[in-house]
């Protein structure tokens, strides 16, 4: 069978193709990326505040807030998520080790709410790609240069072209030996992972750049921001970026609990669990080794009553807003916008997707629909799965 | 036009020959009835009839709903409204180029222009037009009107015949609709049709419905004369009527119509009183006992024992006579040859006919005086013209005598068509529209077999078409009907009409919502149903040309 693309996969790298059993990597394999964007390696910074009135000790309530400004214009009008899909297709030979070869779907899509019944999709980028081991490339040559071949070469193949599908690249992960700990099945998903923020990336500073996101029109961001440097790709350094962030606030469904800490650095998981309806605590401000020299706000609000949750962090959602100007960095973030931001993120609580999605209590309804779109989007997995 | 949404096909519910389902806006106006069109494979375009519409958001849940609602907080306002769509379940009534395969998920739906409604409901180009309503389609500025018309060989024969109307009282308007359509008749039969020609009988069996139905009324709103225009008729009542009354010297104690509007007719040489004579009307006698159960036949028996004119019965020439005659068979007993008829049926025979005879004394008389404007209806109808309309008042009359006077006009029609009669073929009508309203009363499945007056309705819908005899019958619940005297019309109306009705077996085969449908339509609204049409409709039509009084 010469014309399937795992054939050419094996010709093409000198290795040999074991024909293994083909599954969704997703439910089998538990990956550290899972929480990629709350690791741990952040820490506060002692004894500064995240926000200009220093004043609040304890938490505040923004109920009153929220209700007066529930008739006017919502601060957020888009709406960005992404999401990965990932398969182990096969193992391969090479040079006497084995490695997988993972291939996934990327989907990264930015919702506009022009009204609370007008909800489109503005920008949409599906793609799928498939991640081999550095060690695949059998030149000492351009190891770039042989991966975008063997793109093209994939793409002419019958199956691919017969479906109208394009590969859009091929990643390559690690192939050097790891430690016990690390699996070649892990690292070959983080490149997919660090594909797909590369991608959310970019279609941040699409917004940016066409100017659809400003001071009236925030952006929302399902998940935290802080990015980790990469070593490829166009926005890989988020200090040289974080002007796109300028209206943009990171939402977190899922944090980690230990690692919430007031600003002298004790821990204060008790606090946020004990977190009254519609309160935000005051703002931290974060660094973070992995990131590099950007400061965060990061906060943490209540948008479900507790009763009728099924832990004390559901209903609390984590924010974070990159601190872009030297006034910011130096005094934090001006206290009303904080304000604003939270009473408008108490506003979107509802509808939720309660009978959907287990998270439903930390979920944002306009996030649930970008990323059901988004997943709506892929292939089924016994049809990707096929493909090779 | 408008593009309005896209099929959809899963896997539990797939497009197929006959039906398919699209999603469109939730802010689309679109009811039931309405045609939408789909691109199918080979630029053909296959129309859809609307049949369901349902709202579907991504709420799990009825719980789901009452959390997004701050758990309950009735006033909770957000700035997302629930993701959701309608998705409509639409029947397939054509395509054109007769491509039936299931139109395929993706393809674009959108409404459908004049030409093409026409098109897919199968009311372009009939043959032999006759009006029978318009149907409006769309909302706003897509709304279209199309004037719809019966293939009148589908109605009046010689392809089908026989129409049905049923719908409750008022809210119907059966009489309304049945004056309408053949009012259209008797324009088209005027105006256009040479080679055929009709005549109509109608009866009027409530208050003064039908009395003055050639006189113009005189508050047809603005609307009804629009659409009247619409479908190119003119604005005239019926012409050619003639009025029949039940006799009485007073009028009024045999009929709800105005004295003086009966003698004002009588002027005009259009009304005239009716009278039943023994010698001439006793072979119609059985009619009298068309309600009457009777299972060992004994009444019939009577009635032929009369009729043949045996023995004592021979030289009978009134009512009276006769009266008295069977007084005494009931008092001594059947003394002639046969003693097969026991005093208890002649009792019984004697106490019907004595009450028939005692309510209705001036309608059954022992002579006629034609020169009073008196007439026998048999001898009445076998002379009736070309166009002409013959209105019977019956509304006054008890019940039996009711039932007596409609076996005996289809009896004479029968007759007259059967060409029993000493007038030339060309001049008796080619075809006979007869009206009536509650045929429950003499067509139900409650009246007995053996019913002289069902016999007779059984062999008008059954082989009237053949002889140019029509039936129009209107009734409130067409589930009372027998079945073969509705089953052979061709064309049915539905009005107006209730739960209880609609849950029998008679509207099994209507979809949910037009079933649901048939219990909020409006007066001057019917769905109809003839075999030309690919789809049932949902017509309205304009309020009647002719006076109506208010009070019946």
């Amino acid at each position: 069978m010469p014309n399937k693309v795992l054939n050419i996969i094996a010709n093409e790298t000198n290795g040999r193709c074991y024909q293994s059993y083909r599954y969704c990597a997703d439910d089998e394999i538990k990956i550290p990326t899972l929480d990629y964007e709350d690791k741990g390696d952040s820490f506060i910074i002692k004894n500064s505040y995240g926000e200009t009135d220093t004043s609040l000790k304890t938490t505040k309530s923004l109920r009153d807030f929220s209700d007066k400004i529930i008739n006017i214009e919502p601060l957020f009008e888009f709406f960005l998520d992404g999401s990965r899909r990932t398969y182990k297709i096969d193992d391969i030979e090479i040079n006497r080790s084995v490695y997988p070869i993972i291939a996934g779907q990327i989907g990264v899509a930015c919702c506009q709410r022009k009204s609370p019944d007008k909800f489109k999709c503005i920008e949409l980028e599906n793609k799928i790609v498939l991640s081999l081991p550095k060690a695949a490339n059998p030149n000492a040559g351009d190891a770039k240069l042989f991966f975008n071949k063997l793109t093209d070469k994939v793409n002419q193949n019958s199956i691919i072209e017969k479906r109208e599908l394009i590969f859009d690249k091929i990643l390559s992960y690690d192939s050097r030996k790891q430690d016990e700990n690390t699996k070649y099945e892990n690292l070959g998903i983080a490149t997919i992972q660090d594909e797909m923020i590369e991608t959310e990336k970019r279609i941040v500073a699409s917004l940016y750049s066409k100017r659809l996101i400003n001071a009236n029109r925030y952006l929302i961001k399902d998940g935290s921001l802080q990015y980790k440097p990469m070593k490829t790709g166009d926005f890989k350094e988020l200090i040289k970026i974080k002007n796109h962030y300028k209206s943009v606030v990171g939402v977190s469904k899922m944090f980690n609990p230990e690692l919430c800490v007031d600003h002298v650095g004790k821990s204060n998981a008790d606090k946020i669990a004990e977190l009254k309806l519609y309160h935000r605590t005051p703002v931290y401000k974060h660094s973070s080794a992995v990131v590099g020299d950007v400061y965060f706000a990061i906060w943490y609000v209540r948008i479900r009553e507790k009763q009728y949750s099924s832990s004390p962090f559901s209903g609390v959602l984590k924010l974070e807003k990159i601190l872009i100007t030297d006034e910011e960095i130096e005094n934090g973030l001006d206290s009303y916008e904080v304000d604003l931001i939270t009473a408008n993120i108490i506003n979107e609580r509802n509808p939720v997707c309660y009978g959907k999605d287990n998270r439903w209590a930390n979920h944002l309804y306009p996030i649930y629909l970008t990323e059901t779109f988004i997943k709506s989007k892929y292939l089924s997995d016994i049809n990707f799965l096929n493909l090779f | 036009m408008k593009k309005i949404g896209k099929i959809i096909a899963t896997e539990k519910v797939p497009t197929t020959v006959e039906f398919f389902y699209f999603w469109t806006d939730k802010h689309l106006i679109i009811k039931p009835f309405d045609v939408i069109k789909v691109n199918h494979l080979n630029d053909s375009i296959t129309f859809g009839v609307v049949e369901e519409i349902s709202h579907l958001t991504d709420g799990a849940s009825f719980l789901a709903g009452y959390i997004s609602s701050d758990f309950g907080e009735v006033e909770a306002k957000t700035y997302s409204n629930r993701i959701g769509m309608n998705y409509i379940k639409a029947k397939v009534v054509g395509n054109t180029k007769n491509i039936y395969t299931p139109v395929l998920d993706g393809s674009i739906v959108s409404l459908a222009n004049s030409d093409e409604v026409t098109m897919a409901l199968g009311l372009k180009n009939i043959k032999n037009p006759l009006p029978c309503g318009i149907i409006e389609m769309y909302e706003g500025e897509e709304k279209i009107t199309i004037p719809v018309n019966f293939n009148s060989n589908f109605l009046i024969g010689p392809e089908g015949a026989h129409l049905n109307i049923s719908g409750i009282s008022g809210l119907a308007s059966k009489t309304s609709y049945a004056m309408f359509l053949l009012k259209n008749i008797q324009e088209r039969y005027l105006k256009e049709v040479k080679d055929e020609s009709v005549a109509f009988v109608f009866l009027n069996v409530k208050g003064r419905d039908l009395l003055a139905i050639d006189e113009k009324t005189d508050d047809l709103p603005e609307n009804d004369a629009k659409m009247y225009k619409d479908l190119g008729l003119d604005l005239n009542p019926f012409t050619n009527v003639k009025y029949f009354y039940p006799f009485s010297r007073d009028i009024k104690s045999t009929t709800y119509a105005d004295v003086n509007d009966v003698k004002n007719q009588r002027t005009f040489n259009k009304a005239f009183q009716y009278k039943y004579v023994f010698e001439e009307d006793k072979n119609s006698l059985d009619l009298l006992f068309a309600n009457i159960d009777d299972p060992n036949q004994t009444m019939e028996s009577i009635v032929s024992t009369i009729i043949s004119g045996d023995s004592q019965f021979s030289g009978i020439k009134d009512w009276t006579t006769l009266k008295d005659e069977v007084q005494s068979r009931q008092a001594k007993g059947d003394t002639g040859k046969d003693k097969t008829i026991s005093v208890l049926s002649w009792r019984k025979f004697y106490r019907l006919l004595n009450k028939t005879l005692t309510r209705n004394s001036e309608l059954f008389s022992n002579s006629i005086n034609e020169s009073n404007k008196e007439v026998r209806l048999e001898k009445a109808i076998m002379q009736i013209h070309n166009n002409e309309v013959y209105v019977i008042d019956i509304a006054k009359l008890d019940e039996e005598a009711q039932g007596f006077v409609f076996g005996d006009v289809m009896r004479a029609i029968y007759e007259l068509k059967l060409g029993q009669i000493d007038r030339e073929d060309s001049e008796i009508p080619s075809k006979i529209i007869i009206f009536i309203d509650e045929l429950n009363k003499y067509g139900s499945k409650d009246v007995p077999k053996n019913s002289p007056i069902l016999r007779q309705l059984l062999d008008i819908t059954e082989r009237g078409r053949s002889l140019g005899i029509i039936l129009f019958s209107a009734e409130q619940f067409k589930s009372d009907i027998h079945d073969r005297v509705k089953g052979n019309c061709a064309t049915h109306a539905f009005g107006r009409t209730n739960v209880i009705e609609i849950s029998k077996s008679d509207f099994q085969y209507m979809p949910s919502v037009y079933k649901s449908m048939l219990t909020r339509l409006e007066q001057g609204e019917y769905i109809l149903q003839n075999p030309v049409f690919r789809s049932p409709l949902n017509i309205k039509f304009p309020r009647p040309l002719y006076k109506q009084y208010k009070n019946g």
